[in-house]
């Protein structure tokens, strides 16, 4: 069953049209909106919030149509991007805040629950600033559980965290999905997020739906350039590219592979060894480290092929002469963009 | 460090140290030249004591009444779109460049008695002129704007993202008002309220020309007398060493209400929440 429902959900906020966008999340799942910045990701969020009029459309959480009911009614524990903290108060009083808002009996041993909950106790009497960016997105989660809410909406909750601190984020929603059962709608511009958390993900390109399904029918979904650079692709081609490129067995592979809007060459595609050999001869433009591994730019005629290999510097340096060739078995056509969507 | 960035820096240090010597000297010249003794003869007048009383009172009331009215002008300011906000915000400022003896004159001209608002304030029984309600006026005239100013800024650094955090936590507008924005405007606006106070107490000008000498008018209750800085100006010509002295005191006291003000606001929030907030 659905516990969040979007339906049709439209506004305008001067030049910019979001919608009409239909989503939902189950109980106890999480849906991943996914897009680039400026694709209304966050003004669907604060809309179903309801920090923004809409102009037309449903949400329903629990059943029960919630669209009209002010943000304090509404049910949901929303974590803007900035995570909304207060920080002239300690962690222990942001977490009591909507506890003592509501009232009732004991709410210094809930507030101590949920603090324990998320491992804030020994953190609950310093400030904000005085925790770590990972710290502070688990105040932020104590504190929006706290009050109790029947889905929680998330404004970018990996942004700005160190790799380890993501992982520990990671842990804890995929933790909170399985025993709060609660549904979690989650805005990302990462689509590591999306791969991490989702059962469902939605990319929104401006303001309209281009992909709704689960995240591995992203990979298997015909890729527009859009889908493709989320997927993680560093080698988009587009006909116009490969035309101007001069004729090799190399872009002739390309271009045969190539759908109506380029081709698309995963990075385990590409090929290189050093020196002259079989394939095409390609040069080292760059070579550079991330920490997904090293990335090598090779340049063949005028087309550009990256190819990052996790581990150990590859033996090659910027100007070295190598031979390169793709898996054209691998090669992914790429659509035009309307058509990517399967909504 | 090279060259010019040495000499810059010397710059600024001689800049900074001449500002600093031009705030602190005179106070150390005045408590040199008062002595204990100038302290003493202050302390032991009951004309400055009864100036000094009515100060704090009036300075008490001007405060409350700027803060009611300063608040709400600076939450409007700082939150709201609305046609003249510019304007208003020019507006507002006009008490700080306005010469004193000017304000002092076009008050006294707005309640004279034969003015319709003086008319108007002699009919609902409010004496203005060298009274209670004259004092406040010039105070609330001089000092109010910096309380619209410091809390419009206060306001304004309130993030959007933590309101709209305390909404979906269960916060009606009110309370997010209430229990979010005022607590967390509340240094802003304190620092507008001592700056207010001081501008007030510090005033001359306005109460040479509207209030010289204040009548019993309530809330005041005591005998005739003056605020703090007219008697030191009216005693400079006749009894320098008491004004000096007197000046000394006047001093000590607005530091010492500075201190435990900023003692309070270091002490923050975090001792209202569970108390009086959630």
């Amino acid at each position: 069953m659905s516990a969040l429902e979007i339906e049709s959900l439209a506004l305008e906020r001067g030049d910019f049209t979001l919608g009409p966008v239909s989503l939902d999340v189950a109980l106890g799942s999480a849906t991943v909106l996914l897009g680039p910045s400026g694709a209304g990701k966050t003004t669907l969020l604060r809309a179903v919030a309801g920090f923004l009029p809409t102009s037309a459309g449903t949400v329903r959480l629990a059943g029960a149509s919630i669209g009209s009911l002010p943000p304090e009614r509404r049910g949901f524990g929303f974590v803007p991007g900035n995570l909304g903290l207060f920080s002239d108060r300690r962690v222990r009083q942001n977490v009591r805040y909507p506890i003592g808002l509501r009232g009732g009996p004991d709410v210094e041993g809930r507030t101590a629950h949920w603090l324990e909950r998320f491992g804030l106790t020994a953190l609950a009497d310093r400030y904000p600033r005085e925790l770590s960016s990972g710290e502070r997105q688990r105040v932020a989660m104590a504190r929006a559980l706290a009050s109790d809410p029947k889905a929680l909406l998330w404004d970018e909750p990996l942004a700005a965290l160190d790799v380890e601190s993501r992982e520990e984020l990671l842990r804890l929603l995929a933790d909170l999905l399985e025993t709060e059962r609660i549904p979690l709608l989650l805005v990302t511009h990462d689509p590591a997020t999306a791969f991490a958390l989702a059962s469902r993900v939605v990319v929104l390109e401006e303001g309209s739906v281009r992909f709704d399904g689960p995240p591995e029918a992203l990979g298997r979904a015909p890729l527009d350039r859009f889908v493709a650079r989320f997927l993680g692709y560093a080698n988009l081609f587009d006909a116009e590219e490969l035309g101007r490129a001069p004729p090799s067995d190399l872009v002739r592979a390309l271009t045969r592979a190539s759908g109506p809007a380029g081709v698309a060459v995963p990075n385990e595609a590409v090929r290189f060894a050093p020196g002259p050999g079989a394939g095409a001869s390609a040069r080292v433009q760059a070579v550079r480290w991330s920490s997904a591994g090293w990335t090598v730019a090779l340049r063949h005629g005028g087309l550009v092929l990256h190819r990052t290999v996790p581990g150990e510097l590859p033996p090659v340096r910027v100007g070295d002469e190598v031979a390169l060739s793709v898996e054209t078995l691998a090669l992914k056509p790429l659509v035009a963009s309307s058509t990517g969507a399967t909504r | 460090m090279d060259r010019s960035s040495a000499l810059g820096r010397g710059l600024a240090a001689a800049a900074s140290a001449s500002l600093v010597g031009l705030f602190v000297l005179p106070l150390v010249a005045l408590f040199v030249y008062a002595g204990g003794r100038g302290l003493g003869v202050a302390a032991g007048d009951p004309g400055f004591r009864t100036a000094l009383e009515f100060t704090l009172l009036a300075s008490a009331l001007a405060v409350g009444s700027g803060l009611l009215v300063g608040i709400p002008l600076g939450y409007a300011l700082a939150r709201f779109r609305f046609p003249g906000r510019r304007l208003l915000e020019s507006v507002v400022m006009v008490p700080v460049v306005v010469p004193h003896l000017v304000v002092g004159i076009g008050l006294l001209l707005l309640f004279a008695p034969n003015s319709p608002v003086g008319h108007l304030a002699g009919a609902l029984g409010i004496p203005v002129l060298d009274a209670t309600a004259g004092v406040v006026l010039v105070m609330v005239y001089v000092g109010a704007p910096y309380v619209v100013l410091t809390s419009q800024l206060a306001f304004r650094a309130v993030d959007d993202d933590v309101l709209e955090a305390a909404r979906s936590l269960g916060a009606s507008p009110t309370e997010a008002l209430v229990t979010v924005t005022l607590p967390s405007a509340a240094r802003g606006i304190l620092t507008g309220a001592l700056l207010m106070w001081a501008r007030g107490v510090s005033e001359v000008g306005g109460f040479l020309i509207l209030a010289f000498a204040v009548s019993p008018s309530p809330p005041w209750s005591g005998p005739t007398t003056s605020t703090a800085s007219v008697w030191i100006y009216s005693y400079w010509g006749i009894d320098p060493t008491a004004a000096v002295g007197a000046s000394a005191l006047l001093v000590l006291v607005a530091l010492a209400i500075f201190l435990a003000v900023r003692g309070f606001d270091r002490s923050g929030l975090s001792g209202l929440v569970g108390r009086w907030l959630p």
